[in-house]
């Protein structure tokens, strides 16, 4: 199982599927943000996972995960520093407040 | 004693007992993450699912990127994160609902997400070998800096932006008299 | 000479233009420029009607044109604006213009102290531009052009006193029943144009053969509809008694004289037309001569002085429609001629009379007038003595004429009803001067005493149409069927009387001619008597002198079978009532009801398409939560539905 390609992908699409399903349902806004972070390593999993078994992509894939991961933290601190500042104007981490933009 | 392929009763093999393992604390840990009503266990779960993650890297060898993940992921973003949860903590958090009216749909669309991400992958044939290739680090490091260079220097960049523009949207106003401050 | 003719329309359409920019700044002066630029047209048009009837000057038998100028230069649908003149055409000239100078100088004195005088004025001038135009036309597009501005200005001169309400009612009420003819004669109009491809007259006559039979008999109804209309017969009568809201100058001119000849004209103008189509003919027979008795009867009991004139008018165009019907064309237009003067003079006179007893027109509250205004009476009496048709005067001929064309055309009804009438008309009118003149006076006390003769101005026209009251019978109708005004029209005529086979016999005063002229004489001898023995009489020159017997009229009124006859006629049969319940109230239903439907269904569906839109557009508009995770679900399940969709479909 751990040998075949199919598992890593399967298991990555699942992780992104539970990353999904916490974006949409939590209502938090630090919990979609950590849902996104799950969302982003199930993407990275595949990279590696590709890179593992496709021997044209082996260095390319790890070169990609990286940079993924360099973004991903820089993307993080942004949204945080997003939230903490919405938090000041709302008083409430709950994006159900964060309709001012509705008809 | 060298370390067999197999445990040695049964003829299971490590590799994949580990990665049944970790894979089980990693989907564990993300469901934990997106299901518990007290934020700060959930940061913890996260935690502890970039960590099996990062088992799964050297699983699939790539020790780098599973040292980097641990150096990031677990060393600044759950940091980041869990400061950022006690910076916008409300009194009343663990007493209401943690999920939205629509997370009935949320569930189902996940699942079908899920559905469809198996189907495909299992329906294609990948052009894979049937071995795990180790990465050599050096060879990362040349690809890095020789055809990757220009995507370094601007991720270089974007983490700049990023710190800035974090110190920037977080920085608390001044102090004026009779302003109300969070 | 021809070229003079445009000259005839020029003067009283710049009448008309300068007194109606320039009048309201001038208003004691407006009506120099009105009255010059009438005479001015009276000399012309007495010139060129001169050379057109003594067939000289380039004019022919039959007359010519000139054209002026290229109207409407469409593909496949030309008009020219052009006049014709003959001798049809030279005729209507000299009454209209005479008629029309006389009743300008009335004016001056009658209008003398109105404010409005400088738009009486245009409006007067526009009406003689407009009735010369449809006389001068020499194709039928320009004639209805005419035509219609006739309607205009008769609208506008009987509204004249718009603040008042009943006028401007009246007023309204002549225009769309005018318009109820027109109809008929644009689709006349529109009929000659599919049918012969031209419209000019003169070109429609001599191709009118080659028209089928159907066509024939359609366009001359239709174009007998709108004389209908214009000329006031039944059943588009109701519009004249109540014009009579109009100053009397305009009742005059307009109502009398001029514009309700307009369908005689029409119809004696297209006798080629009409002699194609003799079922058309016995129509206007029948409808000219029953709008005569019907209008004489109604005379018998109005009280008011301008209504009986007005009805009597109707029942005298009725005569004119049942000879042009039985083939007497130029009984017609001698009897046109003949009663626009005698008309004409009598409504003037009334007009004296109006403004002699202090502007009132009941005429139960004169009498006794005769040795009060003289010359006003006499001129009076000259005019209902011609309209009874007592020889030598002018009404006789014109009206022995038309009776005996009806009877030895063959048809005798019509001559019948037409000799009846003869006598009704002589009874009403000297009732008429009974009740005015004669008898003792009812004039309201404190009118009494001011009871005064009028200027010069209004009496010198009186005098001035007296004289051919009196004397155009014997002028241009004597001998009978041989006089002048047969000399000059028979051109006109001649091709349809040959068409129609009736070979005219020479007048025979001892043969039939005589025996029915003895008896419409006679009968109007009698019926003369029966009113004067009724309403009074005091004529100290004959020695004729009784009192008026009201108390035998007021018996006769109430008598069984005579009182629902005498409430018939005072009601006018009627015919005002059917057609405001018609047209009034289920016509007035019926536009409730498409008002209704407008405003419910059109108009609501117009708007429900835009309320259902602004509905619409609130429902979509619960999309827009401004919560970031609800945008993303929609992402989610449209990535999901591509995702799918692309497994489904494509693999």
């Amino acid at each position: 199982m751990s040998g075949s390609l199919d598992s890593y992908l399967v298991l990555s699409g699942l992780l992104f599927a539970i990353g999904s399903f916490g974006f949409l349902a939590r209502r938090n806004a630090i919990s979609m943000l950590m849902s996104i972070e799950l969302m982003v390593n199930a993407v990275n999993l595949s990279v590696v996972a590709f890179g593992a078994f496709v021997p044209k992509l082996q260095t390319h894939a790890a070169v990609i995960a990286l940079i993924v991961i360099a973004v991903a933290a820089a993307e993080a601190t942004v949204g945080l520093a997003i939230v903490i500042a919405i938090y000041r104007n709302k008083k409430t981490p709950l994006v159900d407040e964060y309709d001012s933009m509705s008809q | 004693m060298p370390i067999t392929d197999t445990i040695p009763m049964t003829g299971i093999r490590w590799d994949d007992v580990l990665f049944i393992v970790l894979a089980a604390i990693l989907i564990g840990s993300a469901l934990l993450v997106v299901t518990l009503r007290d934020i700060i266990r959930c940061g913890l779960a996260l935690t502890s699912s970039f960590a099996a993650l990062a088992g799964i890297y050297v699983l699939l060898g790539n020790p780098l990127v599973a040292a980097t993940q641990v150096l990031v992921y677990i060393g600044a973003v759950s940091v980041l994160l869990l400061f950022a949860i006690m910076l916008t903590q409300t009194k009343n958090a663990p007493t209401r609902l943690a999920f939205q009216t629509q997370a009935w749909a949320a569930a189902v669309a996940a699942a079908v997400i899920a559905i469809v991400i198996a189907v495909t992958v299992t329906a294609t044939t990948w052009p894979s070998s049937s071995q795990r290739l180790w990465t050599s680090t050096s060879d990362i490091a040349t690809m890095l800096f020789g055809t990757y260079v220009l995507p370094f220097e601007a991720v270089s960049v974007l983490l700049t932006a990023a710190v800035v523009g974090g110190i920037f949207l977080a920085h608390r106003e001044a102090d004026r008299p009779g302003e109300d401050q969070v | 000479m021809i070229n003079l003719a445009p000259l005839i329309l020029l003067f009283p359409l710049l009448g008309f233009v300068l007194t109606g920019l320039f009048g309201r700044s001038f208003p004691r002066e407006a009506h120099r420029f009105a009255m010059g630029a009438v005479v001015a047209s009276w000399v012309v048009a007495s010139f060129v009607a001169a050379a057109a009837l003594t067939h000289g000057f380039g004019f022919g038998d039959h007359g010519t044109g000139i054209t002026l100028w290229r109207w409407i230069p469409a593909i496949g649908f030309t008009a020219d604006v052009g006049l014709f003149v003959d001798s049809l055409t030279a005729c209507l000239l000299l009454v209209v213009t005479t008629i029309g100078m006389l009743v300008h100088v009335y004016s001056l004195g009658y209008m003398e102290h109105d404010p409005g005088r400088w738009r009486f004025f245009a409006y007067l001038n526009l009406f003689m531009f407009s009735m010369l135009l449809l006389v001068l036309a020499d194709n039928f597009l320009l004639v209805f052009a005419g035509w219609e501005l006739v309607g205009l200005c008769s609208y506008l001169l009987i509204g004249f006193w718009y603040p008042r309400r009943s006028a401007a009612v009246a007023a309204k009420k002549a225009f769309l029943v005018n318009r109820v003819g027109d109809m008929g004669f644009a689709l006349g109009i529109m009929a000659i144009w599919t049918q012969l491809g031209t419209l000019n007259m003169q070109d429609v006559f001599a191709k009118f053969g080659a028209v089928p039979h159907e066509w024939q008999i359609a366009i001359a109804a239709l174009l007998f509809c709108g004389a209908v209309g214009k000329s006031a017969q039944f059943p588009l009568h109701v519009w004249l008694p109540d014009a009579m809201e109009g100053p009397t100058p305009v009742s005059a001119l307009i109502h009398a004289a001029t514009m309700v000849n307009a369908g005689v004209y029409l119809i004696a103008r297209a006798n080629p037309i009409f002699g194609h189509a003799s079922e058309v003919m016995v129509v206007v027979a029948a409808i000219g001569i029953f709008t005569a008795i019907l209008a004489a009867s109604i005379a018998f009991t109005q009280t008011d002085i301008k209504r009986v004139l007005a009805y009597s008018t109707l029942s005298q165009l009725g005569y004119m429609f049942a000879s042009l019907g039985v083939g007497a064309w130029t009984a017609a237009i001698f009897h046109l001629m003949t009663h626009g003067f005698f008309k004409g003079l009598l409504f003037l006179d009334s007009g004296s009379v109006i403004h002699a007893v202090g502007d009132e027109q009941d005429m139960r509250k004169m009498g006794g007038l005769w040795r009060k205004i003289p010359i006003t009476y006499t001129t009076m009496l000259i005019g209902a003595v011609a309209i009874s048709g007592v020889p030598p005067l002018a009404g006789f001929f014109s009206k022995d004429e038309v009776l005996g064309g009806a009877f030895k055309n063959g048809f005798l009804w019509v001559w019948a009803i037409g000799f009846v009438v003869a006598g009704m008309t002589a009874f009403y009118m000297f009732r008429l001067i009974g009740m005015t003149f004669w008898g003792p006076s009812n004039v309201d006390p404190e009118v009494e005493p001011h009871i005064h003769e009028s200027p010069p101005t209004m009496t010198r026209p009186l005098i001035l149409l007296a004289i051919p009251t009196a004397l155009l019978g014997l002028a241009i109708g004597f001998p009978p069927e041989t006089g002048l005004l047969h000399q000059w029209l028979s051109p006109v005529f001649a091709g349809t009387i040959a068409a129609g086979g009736h070979t005219e016999a020479a007048y025979n005063f001892f043969g039939i001619d005589g025996a029915l002229a003895i008896a419409t004489t006679a009968l109007v001898a009698v019926a003369i008597v029966a009113a004067w023995r009724l309403f009074g009489v005091e004529i100290p020159v004959l020695r004729l002198r009784a009192e008026p017997r009201l108390e035998e009229v007021e018996a006769a009124s109430q008598a069984p079978v005579l009182a629902q006859l005498y409430r018939g006629s005072a009601a006018k049969w009627w015919f005002d009532d059917l057609n405001d319940l018609l047209f009034v109230r289920i016509g007035g239903r019926v536009a409730n009801a498409a008002w209704w439907f407008d405003r419910t269904v059109v108009d609501g569906t117009v708007n429900g398409i835009g309320t259902v839109t602004t509905g619409v557009g609130i429902g979509l508009r619960r999309v827009q939560t401004g919560r970031v995770q609800n945008y993303a679900l929609g992402i989610a399940f449209g990535l999901i539905a591509m995702a799918v969709g692309y497994l489904v479909i494509v693999r």
